[in-house]
């Protein structure tokens, strides 16, 4: 009895650390961008940076810096150096339509964006998950020398899409590129 | 012990099966062990097929072309006629999706990929196809791997766990279902592949077709997987499966299926029956990025109807979007004649405004972009192409 109890409170204080809210600004040299991190959300530990308030199947902001030349999953389409903010959206999106895990996709919006000074697009998606859930994605890109830099919102449900969205937008405003490069 | 002991039976049962299959005559009979439906397994088998295809079929993967699902059913009339299962019922239909595949589900019903249709040069080939996935069916072959598990729930975990091996595909399965994931993803035992090809061999030349042009297909397909550098999800995606088929083939005896009688290909006829599905395919694959594959479809489809706008504006797409700089003349050559075509197209409009905007010429790009919105006012693209010429604007009033 005595065991259990020390095991429940050994991983109820390993939760608590997994869930500190971070907040604060992420200039993080593993990345080419500055972001405002809002308060109350936290950051998982990906290649990409990825923070969110409940658990990223309800609510999720990544930041992802990437190198034009590097492949996508499902499309074999590449991002190009000259390529119009348009085109770059169109690529987003075929990624999209050819992930066999999502169906029913929908994009409500496509349409230019500035980002910050940035010449991009912004895209508004809907769709649903492997299991059935619906999901929308709120996808901002633009591409600067080699690298293509992407922010995204993504929502389990409308509800909670609409709930976030002005703390996305105000991470969005904060976006700063550092350096573009490789990665 | 007990473990011991089942571990025993159920690898003794894999050998008694695998000596039956290798056994098998080439007889295209199917198990004549009892009758469609009389025992618990096979009922087990049919109600999860007939629920997994409800879902299926309330998706948005069906393609829906029901002259094409009678043309495809007429041929599985053709050869099903030469099986000595005739009380069970086979249909086929089209799912929309640009990779290579077709699978069978135990209660005969087919379903074959657009991106496996748009492969193809004749009927010939979609009767080898097709005569597979029949013999999966009438040879009872989901049945047998089902009893190679001890239980219902031994054998969904089974077929659950290979699924999840494959990330890519938890939708997917969400919508075929397992029996069809089985058939579908990972394809069944090779002994009980290789009764298909033999049976599905004999099917199509007793049927009239000339199995050689089987191997044509799946060294087309071969050549493909290669050329792609990557490996497909599903059983006809993936090289190794595909050259199991060919060396299949290749190891019947040539004499066992000559028959003098006359050989049916029906090229001509099985390109006017799937001239959609070449076009919508080819839209699918430049989607994926493959271009060449995609205008090796709409390049078929204009053997056929080579005056369509929508073929000419593809074959543009696919040279355009590919983004090098040498195929720009051969896209520009594409728009045109779809402009030639069908001045009231808007699309090839748009798509001559971006090639002339990305080279500077900006009077050209102006006259395109007009053009496209005079056309389509309410275009999805409008506010790109609305900022094009706001820049336009812009730079002339600077």
């Amino acid at each position: 009895m005595k065991k259990i109890l020390w095991v429940t409170l050994f991983l109820l204080a390993a939760g608590c650390v997994a869930c500190t809210h971070n907040g604060g600004r992420s200039n993080s040299t593993a990345y080419s961008f500055a972001v405002d991190i809002p308060e109350g959300w936290r950051r998982i530990d990906r290649p990409y940076l990825l923070i969110t308030k409940e658990g990223p199947f309800l609510q999720n902001i990544m930041v992802q810096n990437r190198f034009i030349g590097r492949s996508f999953r499902y499309t074999k389409k590449k991002m190009q150096k000259k390529m119009l903010p348009e085109e770059a959206a169109q690529i987003i999106i075929d990624e999209y339509a050819s992930d066999q895990n999502i169906g029913n996709l929908k994009v409500l919006n496509n349409s230019p964006a500035d980002i910050n000074g940035h010449d991009g697009f912004k895209i508004l998606l809907t769709y649903l998950g492997p299991k059935g859930n619906e999901f929308h994605t709120l996808y901002y890109g633009f591409i600067k020398a080699d690298t293509f830099f992407n922010l995204r919102f993504t929502a389990g449900g409308r509800q909670n899409f609409q709930k976030d969205i002005e703390t996305f937008k105000r991470v969005l405003n904060s976006f700063q590129v550092i350096k573009a490069n490789k990665s | 012990m007990i473990t011991r002991l089942c571990k025993f039976f159920f690898y003794l049962s894999c050998l008694l099966l695998s000596g039956l299959t290798t056994g098998c005559s080439t007889h295209p009979e199917p198990i004549a062990s009892d009758r469609l439906l009389t025992n618990a397994d096979e009922q087990f088998l049919w109600q999860k097929a007939e629920e997994e295809q409800r879902v299926l079929e309330s998706s948005d993967l069906i393609y829906p072309d029901e002259k094409l699902e009678a043309y495809l059913n007429d041929i599985v009339a053709k050869l099903q006629s030469q099986t000595a299962q005739s009380d069970l019922e086979i249909r086929v239909k089209v799912i929309k999706n640009a990779y290579l595949n077709a699978f069978a589900y135990p209660n005969g019903m087919i379903y074959i990929h657009t991106g496996l249709l748009a492969r193809m040069d004749n009927e010939a080939q979609l009767a080898a196809v097709l005569a597979h996935e029949i013999t999966h069916c009438t040879h009872r072959h989901a049945l047998r791997v089902f009893r190679h598990f001890k239980d219902r729930r031994s054998f969904l975990t089974g077929v659950q766990q290979a699924l999840m091996a494959n990330k890519g595909l938890q939708k997917l399965a969400q919508n075929i279902g397992l029996t069809g994931s089985l058939a579908a993803v990972s394809g069944y035992a090779r002994e009980l592949e290789a009764e298909a090809d033999r049976v599905g061999t004999e099917l199509m030349t007793r049927a009239g077709y000339n199995p050689k042009d089987a191997l044509s297909l799946f060294d087309h397909m071969i050549s493909e997987i290669e050329q792609a550098g990557s490996e497909e999800p599903f059983f006809f995606g993936n090289r190794a499966r595909v050259r199991e088929r060919i060396d299949n083939l290749q190891s019947l005896p040539a004499d066992r299926y000559s028959r003098p009688r006359p050989i049916i290909i029906n090229s001509e006829l099985f390109l006017a029956k799937l001239d959609q599905i070449f076009l919508d395919n080819a839209r699918l694959d430049i989607r994926l990025g493959r271009f060449q594959a995609a205008r090796r479809s709409v390049e078929k489809f204009l053997r056929i109807k080579p005056d369509n706008t929508r073929a000419h504006f593809l074959l543009g797409e696919s040279y355009r979007q590919q983004g090098q700089d040498s195929d720009i003349p051969k896209a520009l050559k594409s728009y045109n004649r779809a402009i030639t075509l069908d001045p009231n197209f808007a699309a090839p409009h748009k798509a001559l405004g971006l090639i002339h905007y990305k080279k500077g010429q900006r009077a050209l790009a102006k006259k395109f972009f007009e053009s496209c919105l005079q056309l389509s006012p309410n275009t999805p693209d409008k506010a790109y192409i609305k900022g094009y010429l706001r820049q336009f604007t812009l730079s002339e009033e600077g």
